[in-house]
């Protein structure tokens, strides 16, 4: 048998595995997001159960046993079309239907695996412009909005900072918006949405718990002011020198000398260091024209 | 998922045979990772996409190589993608030329590689680049043409292969693993243990006593393997084979490849008319814009692909052919996004 595909794994094995082996995404700590009002999550059994998912797959499992198909997948492909109209009316998806779709399409691949990006990037635009009944209706302002503000509700960004990401990036509602706007949206909310995670990590590190010493705070966001406007010249070389600037050692240095300074004093609770990180990234998002 | 509960051992082959359950099982695994978002798009058109994706084979795009090298249909897929893709890379220079400028190194055909499948192993590039380089070292150039055939028998029969190199050393060893050993005379026995080539420094294994071998282990294996009557045509004209001969003959053999299906024939790599038609489209459309790309020959841009895509003024294709299409005229991966500052 073909190595590492044992018969029949358990399903959420196979879950856990493909979570691991995707590209590094947001940090899941997302899930109590700030502002964000989200369900408590049924555990993986009882969603398939509830959405009518684990009759549907035994249904269509039973369905391919009894014909024995020569092609099993397009069997099944035809099977579950066939099911389609009874789900919903016979019509193409609404905006709703469209929007999941397009968020969908946008969260299946890390930012930085730049060419899944892209080629879901352009997917996810495609499926929000096709228009019901005006075919190539486009994506007008007022979907791309939307589309944006979703994707920056799942994850650790505070609401200011989401609205503030779209007050630069945003179109005019009856606007249409061509792809390398959307693009660069999309791709700079899934930035935002990790830059808000890795700080949230970083101050579980300053502090852990709701609080950190503001002293520290403090030292860790001027460093980051710092690397973010570090240097002026070619691309590279400012990544290179806006690393250096957040390594260990001058962060170490930048943290001890903030500790001595200053008296033990407030201390800075989490949301507000959030703000202010993402704030740091926010200014330097160009606004679109 | 209660349905494997209720089926029968007998059922269940069927299903694993086919790779229904892999697929299904992966089908739910994406279903739960983004349910708010599918449930809302409506669970049986996912479904439907699902299995679409599959039958096309488009399924295996930007996923992580465990899935990738999971069913043989994956596998297959994913050469054809990669082929599709980067087919421009060794295509020759149009309608002008005969020349096939572009020759790449194993580190840059894994790079490709890698754009389709970000995780995709190293080892596996190098062994396949090993069949095409024999002896010469590895930063050597080969040609698209030449990679892909190696690569495909590389990727597509790993488990065979491997098999066939443990053969290979017995044989080597004078060990054959379908000898029955006869434990009466002392002499019997020393003839069996003296290597068939102790004498003569020929090298290699005898072609016909390696063709046996491989036939009962294809008869045996459950991975997949080349039809054993193409392999025996093959080794027919051969006295002895070397390991590296063997999997150069292979990747070579025609009738091996059309057998697997996911490849077209050698000389018909480069030929696609529908995509040249879509890149002249595509070239007049940038053309007839103010965009500072040159008028070129379709061959030319084909192997130079605009930065400046059309994607500004004309809505994407659907997303099964756009897969298939755009993926070949889009390999810049340059990072020119205004995003970045």
């Amino acid at each position: 048998e073909l190595p590492g595909r044992a018969e029949a794994p358990p399903k959420m094995a196979a879950y856990e595995r493909r979570r691991a082996a995707a590209a590094p995404g947001p940090a899941e700590p997302g899930r109590a997001a700030p502002g964000g009002a989200e369900p408590p999550e049924d555990s993986a059994g009882e969603f398939l159960l509830r959405a009518g998912v684990t009759a549907m797959v035994r249904e269509a499992l039973l369905k391919v046993l009894e014909a024995r198909p020569a092609e099993p997948v397009s069997f099944l492909a035809e099977y579950f079309e066939r099911l389609v109209p009874a789900e919903a009316a016979a019509e193409p998806p609404g905006p709703p239907q469209r929007l999941a779709r397009a968020l969908w399409y946008v969260r299946l691949a890390h930012h930085s695996h730049r060419t899944a990006f892209d080629s879901n990037a352009g997917a996810a635009y495609e499926v929000l412009g096709c228009g019901g009944r005006r075919r190539a209706a486009g994506v007008d302002g007022r979907l791309y909005s939307e589309l944006l503000r979703r994707i920056c509700q799942r994850g650790a960004a505070p609401a200011e900072a989401a609205a503030a990401l779209l007050r630069r990036v945003r179109c005019r509602d009856h606007e249409a918006v061509p792809f390398d706007v959307f693009r660069y949206g999309v791709l700079t909310c899934c930035v935002l949405l990790e830059f808000a995670a890795k700080a949230d990590a970083l101050f579980a590190v300053l502090g852990g718990g709701g609080s950190a010493d503001t002293r520290l705070c403090q030292a860790v966001l001027r460093a980051l002011e710092d690397a973010l406007g570090a240097g002026h010249g070619p691309r590279p070389g400012r990544y290179l020198e806006a690393g250096s600037r957040l390594g260990p050692d001058g962060l170490a240095l930048a943290m001890d000398r903030a500790l001595q300074e200053r008296k033990l004093g407030s201390s800075m609770s989490r949301e507000e260091f959030l703000k202010k990180a993402t704030a740091l990234f926010i200014a330097k998002v160009k606004p679109v024209e | 998922l209660q349905a494997p509960c209720i089926l029968t051992s007998v059922c269940l082959l069927f299903a694993a045979q086919r790779h229904v359950l892999t697929y299904m099982e992966d089908a739910v695994s994406q279903l739960l990772e983004n349910r708010e978002d599918i449930t809302q798009y409506g669970i049986a058109r996912f479904f439907t996409e699902y299995f679409n994706s599959v039958r096309q084979g488009t399924h295996i795009l930007f996923r992580e190589f465990s899935f990738v090298q999971a069913t043989p249909h994956n596998r297959a897929s994913f050469l054809r993608t990669f082929w599709r893709c980067f087919r421009t890379v060794g295509k020759n220079g149009g309608k002008y030329s005969n020349i096939c400028w572009y020759l790449l190194t194993a580190q840059e055909y894994h790079c490709l590689l890698q754009l389709l499948c970000p995780d995709f192993p190293i080892e596996l590039t190098q062994k396949a680049a090993r069949i095409v380089l024999m002896d010469d070292a590895m930063d050597c150039l080969m040609s698209f043409s030449d990679f892909l055939f190696a690569f495909q028998i590389q990727f597509y029969y790993s488990e065979f292969l491997e098999s066939v190199a443990v053969i290979y050393q017995d044989l080597l060893a004078g060990k054959n693993p379908n000898t029955v050993i006869v434990p009466t005379s002392s002499s019997a026995q020393h003839r069996q243990r003296q290597p068939p080539n102790d004498c003569n420094p020929l090298e290699g294994v005898e072609a016909s006593l390696f063709y046996q071998c491989l036939e009962s282990l294809c008869d045996r294996s459950k991975y997949s393997c080349p039809p054993s009557a193409l392999v025996k045509e093959m080794l027919t004209n051969a006295q002895r084979i070397t390991f590296y001969g063997f999997l150069v003959a292979l990747a070579k053999d025609q009738g091996i490849n059309r057998a697997l299906g996911a490849l077209p024939d050698k000389d018909d790599l480069f030929l696609d008319p529908v995509m040249d038609q879509e890149l002249e489209k595509l070239v007049a459309q940038i053309s007839g814009l103010s965009m500072s790309a040159p008028p070129s020959s379709s061959g030319d841009t084909a192997s130079m692909p605009v930065r400046n895509s059309p994607r500004i003024n004309s809505p994407w294709k659907p997303l099964h052919h756009r897969r298939k299409m755009d993926a070949e005229s889009e390999g810049s991966n340059e990072e020119t996004d205004s995003s970045e500052n």
